[in-house]
């Protein structure tokens, strides 16, 4: 047994424990201890001036009534499904019409991954431009379509489509490469197969592509879901989350609640909601994944 | 000859879409260049003027008199080369530690690392402030770098690689009376290098943009980075639209020559997460 436990094998599980300290010391100090934290400071209240003051689960009990936080849902809310719905589609489309054996096929793989490799802060702040009330989406679109310009970053109804536009340019590309990516592993066998059988273009979408990409999709609605529910750059840089709350997301409140307002207590609430959300979503999606496979 | 022509007819409209895209994603571009040159009466005049009528170029440095913008450069290089580098040592060191060693817990803990992938910042940005602020690190380097110093994504991307290594290779090293420490770097890093470069573009890439962390760490604009710099800039300067369009595309640029140089190991790093899965 002495022997044994002094076997290479044996050694080298140690080396092993002590090979993934570095990456677990980080996650417990900066990951697990932060989240256990924000789940304990969401029962007090606490503005970091004065000592901490036990409130019980009030922070949450008021959540319902507060009118500022049931706003930044629906603002999240819209953003998530008015940006990623059109996101899937026409990434899935480019992805396909680039898979085709076309010229200038990389130049535009090239050209259409330039907005996801740019800073958010530096597109927000470019569209900000486009969207002012004499910029190019004025002069050129609107303009000419309706008649007359939008306040497009102070108008209420306006914010959150603008918002959209711009993070629609901007997620496009990513998606597209990814889909892209989900394309070429199909092996082209499979297309040629179905269309000895007589299968039409729609016909191969519909009972190959789609299929097929089925571990795409579920990377791709998972990442995007994760993604936009924590969004806020362009809320912040283009609108400062108005006009009126209509682009105050769930994160971009936490932030102001807690490092403008003070309010640590209520922030870390809205805080532990936003986990549990963005937790039920990967769980649901890990589910539909192992049910449909 | 009526299927060639509908074939035609379909790689035009084809083409028609794809050069349609291509023009959207460019205009704001090459709009946010143009405006850059202009002077600020130019910028919105009716009818819309694409081009100025003189080049100014001086929008420029006259723009990076308004900030310590050469300051915001360097630290936001500095934190994403720390962070890169860092990086890549606890993602392949653990990578390799859940690919190639049996020991009690491991799968635990490689749960643990999988799961801490699904927490957003903005669910632990408050403790973590307080944690950092409790360490002295507030407006400090190691404020910035440490706390970032691992991902979920890199240590599931190194594992993946490093699984596809022969535990046979592993072995006769180990028979050769090659130490673990030895082995780790003269054999397992050498195997994954596409893998740690792709790693290396996606980390850099991330902190380089990184927002809401530096926001919330540095206070002082000493230890801004660029895009706090920029969105610093906005809300003060905003309004001079030339001005404001020549800082974002000094911030744009390296960037883009980097991507331009580096872009089929870029794509082909994006692609990875995807196909990984």
């Amino acid at each position: 047994m002495q022997a044994r436990s002094r076997s290479p094998l044996r050694s080298a599980g140690w080396w092993g424990f002590a090979f993934a300290m570095p990456a677990i010391l980080l996650f417990l100090a900066f990951s697990l201890w932060p989240i256990l934290n924000t789940f304990y400071l969401s029962l007090f209240k606490y503005d970091l001036l004065t000592p901490k003051e036990w409130v019980g689960v009030r922070n949450f009990a008021r959540l319902p009534a507060d009118q500022v936080f049931l706003r930044s849902l629906k603002a999240t809310a819209v953003y998530v499904l008015g940006t990623y719905i059109p996101v899937w589609g026409i990434s899935l489309a480019l992805a396909m019409a680039l898979n085709a054996k076309i010229k200038l096929r990389g130049l535009l793989r090239t050209l259409y991954f330039i907005p996801p490799m740019m800073s958010m802060v530096v597109v927000s702040v470019i569209w900000k431009l486009m969207f002012h009330h004499d910029g190019l989406l004025n002069t050129m679109l609107m303009q000419p379509l309706l008649g007359h310009p939008v306040d497009w970053l102070t108008d209420e109804r306006w914010a959150p489509v603008a918002i959209i536009l711009m993070s629609i340019w901007k997620e496009t590309g990513f998606y597209m490469v990814v889909f892209l990516a989900g394309l070429q592993s199909i092996s082209s066998q499979l297309y040629e197969a179905a269309r000895i059988d007589g299968a039409g273009g729609w016909a191969l979408f519909r009972h190959i592509t789609l299929p097929m990409l089925k571990p795409t999709f579920a990377f791709v609605t998972i990442i995007s879901l994760i993604q936009g529910l924590q969004a806020f750059i362009p809320q912040w840089v283009m609108a400062d989350g108005g006009p009126n709350g209509a682009t105050t997301s769930i994160a971009l409140l936490i932030y102001r609640m807690a490092f403008v307002w003070l309010k640590m207590g209520p922030a870390a609430a809205v805080a532990v909601i936003l986990f549990v959300l963005v937790g039920a979503v990967t769980l649901i999606q890990w589910r539909l994944q192992r049910a449909a496979s | 000859m009526r299927n060639q022509i509908r074939e035609r007819i379909g790689l035009l409209l084809l083409y028609l879409v794809l050069i349609a895209g291509a023009v959207i994603v460019i205009t704001p571009l090459l709009y946010a260049f143009a405006t850059s040159l202009k002077t600020s009466a130019e910028v919105f005049a009716v009818p819309v003027r694409w081009l100025p009528t003189v080049a100014h170029f001086d929008n420029y440095p006259a723009a990076l008199k308004q900030g310590p913008f050469g300051r915001y450069f360097f630290n936001s290089l500095f934190v994403a080369t720390g962070v890169t580098l860092l990086n890549l040592l606890t993602c392949s060191l653990a990578g390799y530690s859940f690919a190639k060693h049996r020991y009690h817990g491991r799968d635990i803990l490689f749960g643990f690392v999988l799961a801490t992938m699904m927490v957003p910042i903005a669910s632990m940005v408050i403790p973590l402030f307080l944690v950092v602020k409790a360490a002295g690190w507030l407006n400090s380097y190691w404020g910035l770098i440490i706390p970032a110093g691992t991902s979920a994504l890199g240590i599931f991307l190194m594992r993946q690689n490093i699984l596809a290594i022969p535990d046979d290779l592993i072995a006769a090293a180990r028979i050769d009376g090659c130490g673990e420490l030895a082995i780790y770097w003269r054999i397992v890093l050498p195997l994954i290098g596409p893998a740690l470069s792709s790693l290396a573009i996606f980390i850099f890439m991330w902190n380089w943009d990184s927002f809401l962390w530096p926001m919330v760490v540095a206070t002082r604009d000493q230890y801004w980075t660029l895009p706090i710099g920029i969105a610093g800039f906005e809300s003060s300067y905003g309004t001079n639209y030339p001005q404001m369009m020549a800082v974002a595309n000094m911030a744009m640029a390296p960037v883009l020559v980097v991507f331009f140089i580096l872009q089929r190991n870029f794509i082909e790093a994006m692609a990875l997460s995807g196909i990984k899965e």
